[in-house]
């Protein structure tokens, strides 16, 4: 609770430290900000506190949840540096400020005990993020992308809002344990038909907004159109919120139909893995293969919930923590490379661009070459682990339930190894430029505690799991 | 209160519905095939008399003119929730001492707010026409 209130006031603060004349102050500043709301959220570590009557929760995994998103926060204020040449039409304080904003929205949307609640962190994540996808003034596809992002994602709200007020009316109640209990306790004359249809609204909304097929179509050309430190964000922040979200209220409020959602969502998670992986497979620009793979990284977190086993949360833990830090470490290389030779004033996001990597710069090889390998799920990294644990929640479940989908994850993981490695054979097979690629020491910095955390937790993932 | 409403007792809604819609497409269809039809160049200009039109009717307008706008109306719906909060605070006055001072800073903390905002916006030089 304390880090969504000093979030918000250090957001506020962010947008008057823009006043000063120097915006050298502003990155130390706000990576100072991320670091004391993360003190502040594992202050209440194995307490648990209900706030505004029964609005907010938290509890450890609340503090998990968010400590991981304030975390992939704090590697994505690390890595970003001017935001583009065009100084004058800049706004760095209020980038940082809105970032921090998205972040009090994802922060809601982790420890909701309201619908109401999840709704405005929802919205609140949402329009912040509209904003940094259209930040790039000047660039057409930016506009275009923050355009559609909008007008999609606020078609989606209509109808996630629309699914809550339908099951308000067939339970008279926006309380997650008060649905629980209409749903699980029976009514004396059955449960009503809107709550069914109110929920497949309400998860229609929720799957929009963590991009799972087929609600998938704004991804690739927003996450393309976006200025890429900003599609790192949103790829990893809005995933792990969206994910918490999902699985906290299909579990606390609609765990007496999960023979209802189990099916929707395995249908969704089967359709978004083919989609994701195979789709990936085509693209010829490093970043629209990076949001197709973060559609198959939804898949696989789909399975976890949609297993529902007391191992679930954990699994999507670790999953979201895997995941976030791997995606963050490829777009901060492709950051790099991209911008080395413009075509036409945009970056260079091809992958060719990668050619010859490894002689240009070898940090930057090695740790895209990890992060893929995190990504594609070769053990000995995080990202098996991932997905290691996920697919045994899927195991636990029975494989009369859950067969088909293990199947269709595991062949699509293979399918994940071939696109992943395209840019790994691109920088160190392939002979490209050969003029090194300079890094700010920083910079360097989170891409080797990064590397390090994916090998880290590749090798004792246990450090990690006992906390979750 | 008859709280029990059977799906005939909103009849009335559905009437209502019919009768808007009929006038609606009613009068178009009539007023479509009554009036006589004469179609001319000139007759089809979007203006038939005064001065020939010229250029486009979407100039670019300068975004002032819009950031006035959008916070006009972000200040103004603000200051909305004042009044639903006004008229019941002699209420909870009543009911308890301690819960209206709470509610009172509350309030107190979301006009704070509010005010930075406005002072954000006027160091950012929003309302400075001149700039």
């Amino acid at each position: 609770m304390l880090s969504i209130i000093s979030l918000s006031l250090f957001g506020i603060l962010n947008l008057f430290l823009g006043f000063l004349k120097s915006r050298r102050v502003l990155l130390p500043a706000t990576l100072l900000f991320i670091a004391l709301a993360f003190a502040a959220n594992l202050l209440d570590w194995n307490h648990q506190y209900v706030y505004f009557r029964d609005m907010l929760r938290t509890n450890n995994l609340f503090i998990n949840f968010s400590s991981i998103i304030l975390l992939t926060t704090f590697l994505t204020v690390a890595i970003s540096r001017s935001f583009g040449t065009d100084e004058e039409h800049t706004h760095p304080a209020e980038y940082y400020a809105i970032m921090l904003f998205s972040v009090v929205g994802a922060l809601m949307m982790v420890g909701f005990e309201n619908l109401i609640m999840l709704f405005i962190g929802l919205e609140i994540l949402s329009v912040s993020l509209y904003v940094l996808t259209g930040s790039d003034k000047r660039s057409l596809r930016s506009n275009e992308a923050a355009l559609k992002y909008f007008l999609m994602g606020s078609f989606a709200t209509g109808i996630f809002l629309f699914g809550i007020a339908l099951v308000y009316g067939a339970t008279g109640s926006f309380n997650l344990s008060a649905i629980g209990s209409y749903v699980s306790g029976g009514p004396t004359t059955g449960i009503s038909p809107l709550l069914y249809v109110g929920l497949l609204f309400i998860l229609a909304g929720m799957l929009f907004k963590v991009s799972a097929a087929p609600f998938h179509f704004w991804t690739p050309d927003v996450y393309d159109g976006a200025p890429t430190l900003f599609t790192a964000f949103m790829s990893t922040v809005v995933k792990t919120a969206g994910f918490a979200a999902l699985y906290r209220l299909l579990t606390v409020s609609f765990t007496g139909v999960y023979g209802l959602w189990w099916q929707v969502l395995t249908g969704v998670t089967v359709l978004t893995l083919l989609v994701g992986n195979i789709t990936a497979v085509y693209q010829s620009s490093v970043k629209r293969m990076l949001a197709y793979s973060s559609v198959s990284h939804a898949g696989y977190l789909l399975i976890a919930v949609a297993a529902k086993t007391p191992q679930s949360p954990s699994a999507i833990l670790f999953y979201s923590l895997a995941y976030s830090i791997a995606t963050i470490t490829g777009f901060a290389v492709l950051i790099l490379v991209a911008e080395q030779k413009p075509i036409e004033g945009r970056p260079d996001e091809r992958y060719e661009a990668f050619n010859g990597l490894a002689k240009r710069n070898p940090l930057l090889a090695f740790s895209l070459a990890v992060s893929m390998v995190s990504l594609a799920g070769i053990p000995l990294t995080a990202g098996f682990w991932g997905k290691f644990f996920v697919f045994s929640t899927a195991v636990d479940r029975g494989m009369t339930n859950m067969g088909m989908v293990l199947v269709v994850a595991v062949l699509m993981s293979v399918v994940g190894v071939y696109y992943y490695f395209r840019v790994i054979i691109a920088s160190y097979l392939k002979t490209g430029d050969s003029e090194p690629i300079g890094i700010r020491p920083l910079y360097r910095f989170i891409l080797v505690l990064t590397t390090a955390l994916t090998i880290g937790l590749g090798l004792f993932p246990d450090v990690v799991r006992q906390l979750f | 209160m008859n709280t029990n409403y059977l799906p005939s007792d909103y009849l009335p809604i559905v009437v209502q519905l019919l009768a808007a819609l009929g006038f609606i497409v009613g009068s178009m269809l009539v007023s479509h095939n009554i009036g006589p039809k004469r179609h001319s160049k000139k007759k089809d200009d979007p203006f038939e008399c005064g001065i020939p039109t010229e250029g486009d009717a979407r100039t670019p307008i300068s975004v002032k003119y819009f950031l006035v706008a959008i916070l006009f109306v972000l200040f103004d719906v603000e200051i909305i929730f004042l009044y639903p909060w006004a008229v019941n605070f002699l209420d909870w006055m009543k009911e308890s001492r301690e819960m209206a001072i709470a509610i009172f800073v509350e309030m107190i903390l979301f006009m704070g707010l509010l005010l930075v905002g406005f002072y954000y916006i006027i160091r950012k030089g929003v309302l400075n026409w001149n700039q």
